[in-house]
């Protein structure tokens, strides 16, 4: 759980309170990792990548935290990426970057 | 015949008028063009061809195409032929198709980045002049970037299923193109996996990067500054503008350079990077970075590859 200003993006209030849980990637809708499903509450959004978050997903409530202003209490679910990092130890990577 | 350096990049943008407050006011470049269908076209202040960044409004972030700049317009007739003859389709467009450039070719590298090559750019001249030239102009804004340096490409890296598209771009740019190996992360059980490299057509320590990751990709695109003093007042231009910071001024193992790694409100990510770093020649011995010390090619102070340099990239 973590507060954030109306006027800043899910991400940013994450991070400026020192919390983790959504992946933190570009910070402009670009990358796609902070990607988050909104369970509960009222948003406001900023254009995001179309590569990231399809039409569908977007009815569904599907959004980047990254692009995504708080309205009302929010309770959403992260579905990003880098989750498995954040969830889960990090696996080794078996050539490097890959 | 010769590739002489990284011409242009044409780069995708989700808002147009954020895209160009960062490149005019965070980056310091200057608007040059537009054209018919609303492309932004810019330069910075020490070059003096057109442009070296053409913006385009998209759904979608990430690199449309990457160009080179070639030695004379005969050239381009031998490349056309030699990058026939290595098995890959290459069109050659009219003058102008670019705007303001004489015709250019234009064909996808191994792993599928899409390239020009062009010889003619229309010349402004930099914003100091040729003849008994100040240091630097004034009425610089923001970081106030020299130059279009190179740019990373991340490439297709799935070793178990013998894809390197990292290696089969970097032997089309040496074959082909004419480019030289400086530096490269070699990785996997017996260090024979080239996961990583970098390549010059100069003598800068690269004029393009390959990194190996899940897919294909534009990792960043490179803006010269002069000095570490540069690079530490581009940071502080960069927080004053709330631009998003990846990784704050540091030095890269690999190159040498002075960086700082950020991202456009597209989240394409940029470096402002500085110092020579080194003579690159094409018979300088190869630099080879190992799996265990890779983390301190990327950043060498804090000796870790963060999550972020292999996970966001548009």
């Amino acid at each position: 759980m973590f507060f954030c200003r109306e006027d800043q993006h899910l991400l940013a209030g994450m991070a400026a309170m020192g919390k983790r849980g959504i992946p933190s990637g570009c910070h402009g809708g670009g990358c796609g990792v902070c990607k988050v499903r909104i369970l509960k509450g009222e948003i406001d959004t900023l254009v995001m990548s179309r590569k990231y978050v399809s039409k569908t997903e977007r009815l569904n409530g599907v959004v980047l935290a990254c692009r995504t202003f708080p309205r009302s209490d929010i309770r959403l679910e992260v579905i990003g990426k880098m989750s498995k990092n954040v969830l889960k130890p990090v696996a080794k990577k078996k050539y490097g970057f890959v | 015949m010769s590739v002489l350096r990284i011409g242009h990049i044409n780069i995708r943008v989700l808002d147009m008028d954020a895209a160009m407050n960062h490149y005019v006011n965070v980056n310091g470049m200057v608007k040059t063009h537009e054209d018919a269908a609303g492309n932004m076209y810019l330069k910075c202040w020490d070059e003096w061809d057109k442009y070296s960044v053409i913006l385009s409004q998209s759904d979608t972030a990430g690199m449309n195409h990457i160009a080179y700049k070639v030695s004379s317009d005969a050239a381009l007739d031998d490349y056309k032929k030699s990058i026939a003859e290595y098995g890959i389709d290459v069109v050659e467009e009219d003058a102008g198709v670019l705007e303001c450039v004489g015709r250019s070719l234009r064909f996808n590298l191994p792993s599928g980045h899409e390239m020009r090559l062009y010889a003619e750019k229309e010349f402004m001249g930099t914003d100091v002049g040729s003849t008994n030239p100040d240091p630097w102009p004034d009425g610089l804004k923001g970081a106030g970037v020299h130059w279009l340096d190179h740019a990373l490409l991340m490439c297709e890296l799935n070793p178990e299923e013998a894809i390197n598209k990292v290696a089969e771009a970097t032997k089309f740019m040496i074959d082909v193109l004419g480019f030289y190996l400086v530096e490269q992360v070699m990785v996997g059980p017996d260090g024979d996996i080239q996961a990583a490299t970098w390549l010059s057509c100069s003598n800068t320590p690269h004029d393009i990067a390959f990194v190996g990751g899940p897919v294909m990709g534009f990792h960043h695109c490179a803006f010269f500054l002069d000095s570490w003093s540069d690079v530490l007042k581009a940071a502080d231009v960069m927080s004053k503008n709330r631009v998003k910071i990846d990784v704050t001024p540091q030095r890269h193992g690999i190159t040498r350079g002075y960086t700082i790694y950020f991202f456009d409100p597209s989240g394409n990510r940029n470096e402002t990077f500085a110092g020579l770093g080194y003579l690159a020649q094409p018979d300088r011995p190869v630099t080879t970075w190992t799996e265990d010390e890779l983390g301190a090619g990327i950043f060498y102070h804090t000796r870790e590859l963060n999550e972020a340099f292999t996970s966001v990239y548009t």
